[in-house]
């Protein structure tokens, strides 16, 4: 179907949704919860669009393509929705993400550097057991990303969300960490993760305080 | 790009299993940091597993060889490269000269790129002048390729792991694709959760059964009675595709003739698996639109291997389910580039693309080619070649990536052979098994240090390219075999493996269109045409023999090398776990090692209370030919009377309980039916094997 994306004209397939319209002309939407790899899921608010004919911004990843559809990515009350999204869950994080990770990205094209509000965040709760798998939960903006990575790409169904409000996080297994779970360990969760709230052990050892990657284990003596 | 925390990024191909994804290898210092998978890759589509993705240390480990190594005593003395490529060539030189060339015999690598086996085939065939070339193939798809090549022609799945998501119904014969080839295996969890209907066979209740429709167990070794069984339920209901048979096909009538015989009931008698369950999976796949077989080692690595993948090909051209989107036969392939390492005639019977080494017109190709006389002969397989050792008629082995003594069936008898050589050249990236009876070991290089290409399980080329240096003095394989060949008087003239790349595209036309260009970053699945356009399906209109008809097989059932007998009452199943890979050469020197550090032997809870065999317990696991020692994990997912475990660790040394049994047409191993006496061990630590000459 035919349908207008920032006055450019765009033919999608039937299904498309508004984001996969915007990609397709070009146009950048935010998304904090939104992965390729993954069934739209629709929660974080960032990819906010203005659509002709509906009163109010309408979510990208999970609008479907009418035809003859005219869409402004750039329509400032969408914007305002998105740094309005960015800065509340900035608000919660103990400190800044990390320059490379999504999050960090995002907030920075659309120029959100802090937050208007402060109050609780997060507190730090770092879990190390696993080799390669680590948890900040403190910078978990529970997005389901990384839930539905483990369901949807591997199918190790290892992930759960839990908690509620500003408690809400993620777990592996019930609470008991990545080793105890049905995990594994193939890593589609830290691929996913816009924070780093589930990231690489090894980057966490080794080149992220600026330093070589760590040595190899030495191979066990034999018996 | 993340600059901030990567030097730079580098997109190339896995080299664990024969899935092929592409992964982003992310660069610091000098050394990897981090893997993530290419979001572009074909087969993996932004995923991979812990092995592609996390299992990269033991490129930095201390024990990497950097520098090669001459024996002296008992032990092995640093050597300069000229003094180990002087002992090399002088040695292969003497020994040519004395004894011919067909005394001396080389093994390439399904763990290394095309080129690299390739050229290791030049080595042989022009430099020494011998067709004694095998690569490890031989031990696991040997038969798929001979049987895929008998019944339909070319040696390579018949379509690509998308038909997975295409298919109806799919079902997986002795093969564990959740731990052997993690990212087909997520795949096809996916598609069984959309509402592929998944049928497994299997002797283990493997993982995916847990997500499909039906789940046979027949006894290790009986894979072709399920076969017959369910071609004569199909035949017997009338559920045939009668057109496609008419039309695309040959020997039907006395396949149907052997079919009567198969009936349900007979086949449970053999396999064990009730009748119901086989009149079932035969009307779901033959009922169904779209169906795929897969297949892998739980098929091939028996006494009559190469016959169940026949029989597999006989079940899908009598539904007709070959050659159409959703309908396609998969085997998975094991390592890396199992595919290509054959593809690339590091075989002793063919040059690249499957040509005899006995055809008149493909030899003077390569003749001309290569500018040398090249031997008619067929040349030695690899059980063969320790055969020749220790009959004294093999003085001399190259092997290069690939641990024998660990791997290979009956190890006391590999170590004999090894040590009964006069001369043994190692060529790897970690002193191994098998190095520990070399001569000369020279210092290679890992997937993650070399250019080139791979061709994975759907028969796709794909790109390799070098994130990092080989450590120390290390070398590239290619650069090695060129300049041993050189050396020994025949210089390949290669200045890159892209060189060997076009060389191999102009003598093979079914690789006539490959070039590094054209395979790019989504690779290209052979035949690939002069134009460039590949081939994702094959036999859509005509299978690739001279009548052009798929070849019905009309092979009877026929009882394993081995039997359960009141000695030895258990049936052994050798495998794999996800965590490592084959001699875990690499994985064990990796975090993988905090996931599972040894090897155990899964026992039903039936037999281990018969045995007075506690989980974790220590047991004795005796064969006819050898004993081990290891933990059991008693498991409801192994059937009563048998038992499994796998080959990962050395010091359990599960190959001394294989015997020589192995397949009639390829001679693969029967790696899977192995008679084994289990008994719980009172005292520790373990008792461990002793071979000759090992300290």
């Amino acid at each position: 179907m035919q349908l207008t994306v920032d006055g450019l004209q765009v033919q999608v397939a039937d299904g498309a949704t508004v984001l996969d319209a915007a990609r397709q002309a070009g146009a950048w939407v935010p998304t904090l919860c939104f992965d390729e790899r993954q069934a739209p899921f629709g929660a974080c608010r960032a990819c906010m669009v203005a659509v002709d004919g509906t009163p109010k911004p309408v979510p990208a990843c999970t609008t479907l393509c009418r035809e003859g559809m005219v869409i402004d990515t750039n329509d400032p009350a969408s914007r305002r929705v998105a740094r309005t999204v960015v800065e509340l869950v900035l608000s919660e994080l103990p400190s800044a993400p990390a320059p490379h990770t999504e999050l960090a990205q995002v907030a920075a094209r659309l120029g959100v550097s802090g937050s208007r509000w402060s109050g609780a965040v997060h507190p730090v709760d770092h879990d190390l057991r696993h080799p390669y798998l680590a948890f900040q939960h403190e910078l978990c903006i529970s997005c389901g990303r990384c839930v539905r990575a483990c369901d949807e790409v591997q199918g190790a169904f290892a992930l759960t969300a839990v908690g509620r409000g500003f408690e809400a996080n993620v777990a592996a297994g019930i609470g008991s960490g990545f080793l105890e779970s049905s995990c594994v360990s193939c890593g589609a969760c830290a691929d996913t993760c816009p924070t780093d709230a589930i990231t690489e052990r090894l980057l966490l050892d080794g080149s992220i305080n600026g330093g070589p990657p760590p040595e190899a284990p030495r191979l066990r003596e034999r018996r | 790009m993340e600059t901030e925390r990567f030097d730079r990024t580098v997109t190339t191909t896995c080299g664990y299993c024969g899935v092929g994804c592409r992964l982003e290898a992310h660069v610091r210092q000098g050394r990897i940091a981090s893997i993530s998978p290419a979001a572009d890759g074909p087969a993996n589509r932004g995923h991979t597993c812990l092995k592609g993705r996390f299992a990269h240390q033991f490129t930095r480990s201390r024990e990497r060889l950097t520098t090669p190594l001459i024996r002296e005593g008992d032990g092995f003395r640093p050597a300069s490269w000229e003094e180990a490529y002087a002992r090399v060539v002088s040695e292969l030189g003497r020994i040519r000269d004395q004894h011919g060339p067909d005394s001396i015999a080389g093994l390439a690598s399904s763990r290394a790129t095309n080129e690299d086996c390739y050229a290791m085939a030049r080595l042989m065939r022009a430099a020494i002048g011998t067709n004694n070339i095998d690569n490890c193939s031989r031990v696991c798809h040997s038969p798929t390729s001979f049987a895929l090549r008998k019944s339909f022609g070319l040696s390579g799945a018949t379509g690509s792991f998308d038909d997975i998501e295409l298919a109806d119904v799919a079902i997986l014969i002795g093969v564990n694709p959740t731990q052997g080839h993690p990212v087909v295996g997520a795949r096809i969890k996916q598609a069984a959760l959309r509402g592929c209907k998944l049928i497994t066979i299997d002797p283990r209740r493997i993982e995916l059964a847990d997500y499909g429709v039906l789940h046979l167990s027949p006894r290790p070794g009986t894979n072709a009675a399920v076969m017959l069984g369910l071609c004569h339920v199909v035949a017997r209901d009338g559920l045939t595709d009668a057109g496609f048979i008419a039309e695309r096909t040959e020997g039907y009538e006395t396949l149907a003739e052997l079919l009567v015989g198969y009936t349900p009931e007979v086949v449970q008698e053999i396999t064990g698996v009730p009748a119901q369950d086989i009149e079932q999976a035969a009307h779901i796949y033959a009922q169904a639109q779209t169906g795929c077989l897969l297949w892998g080692l739980g098929v091939t690595e028996h006494k009559y291997g190469s016959e169940v993948v026949q029989l597999l090909c006989n079940l899908a051209l009598m539904t007709g389910k070959v050659g159409k989107p959703g309908s396609a036969l998969l085997p998975l392939r094991g390592q890396n580039n199992v595919q290509g390492s054959s593809d690339m005639g590091a075989l002793p019977d063919t040059y690249t693309a499957y040509r005899p080494v006995s055809d008149e017109d493909t030899a003077r190709l390569f003749e001309q080619a290569w500018g040398v006389p090249l031997s008619r002969k067929k040349g030695y397989t690899i059980p063969q070649m320790f055969d020749a050792a220790l009959s004294g008629e093999l003085k001399a082995m190259y092997i290069f990536g690939e641990d024998v003594a660990q791997t290979d069936p009956d190890t006391a008898h590999v170590v004999a052979a090894l040590e009964k050589l006069d001369f043994l050249v190692c060529q790897d990236i970690f002193e191994t098994e098998t190095s520990r009876y070399a001569d000369v070991i020279l210092p290679a290089s890992s997937f993650l240090e070399k250019a080139g290409t791979f061709i994975n399980a759907e028969r796709r080329f794909q790109l390799v390219e070098p994130a990092i240096d080989p450590p120390g003095g290390a070398k590239t394989d290619f650069e090695i075999i060129t300049t041993v060949s050189r050396m020994l008087g025949h210089d390949m003239g290669f200045e890159t493996p892209w060189d060997c790349l076009d060389e191999i595209a102009s003598l093979t036309p079914q690789y006539a269109g490959v070039s590094r260009e054209r395979i790019g970053r989504h690779g290209a699945q052979w035949p690939v045409r002069a134009d460039g356009s590949d081939s994702p399906v094959l036999y859509d209109t005509f299978f690739d023999n001279p009548e052009q008809r798929g070849k019905f097989a009309a092979l009877p059932y026929k009882a394993p090398g081995d039997a359960a007998d009141d000695e030895f009452p258990l049936i052994l199943v050798t495998g794999r776990v996800l965590q490592h890979y084959n001699a875990g050469t690499m994985t064990r020197r990796t975090s993988n090692v905090e996931l599972v550090d040894s090897d155990l032997l899964e026992i039903h809870p039936q037999d281990a209370e018969r045995l007075w065999v506690s989980d974790g317990d220590l047991v004795s696991v005796r064969s006819r030919v050898g004993r081990i020692e290891l933990e059991a994990r008693v498991t409801e997912r192994i059937q009563p009377g048998h038992v499994f475990t796998t080959f990962h660790f050395p010091e359990t040394r599960t190959n001394l309980l294989v015997g020589q049994s192995a397949d009639v047409n390829t001679s693969c191993p029967e790696y899977k039916v192995v008679a084994v006496d289990v008994r719980p061990v009172a005292e520790h630590p373990a008792y461990v094997p002793q071979l000759a000459g090992v300290s």
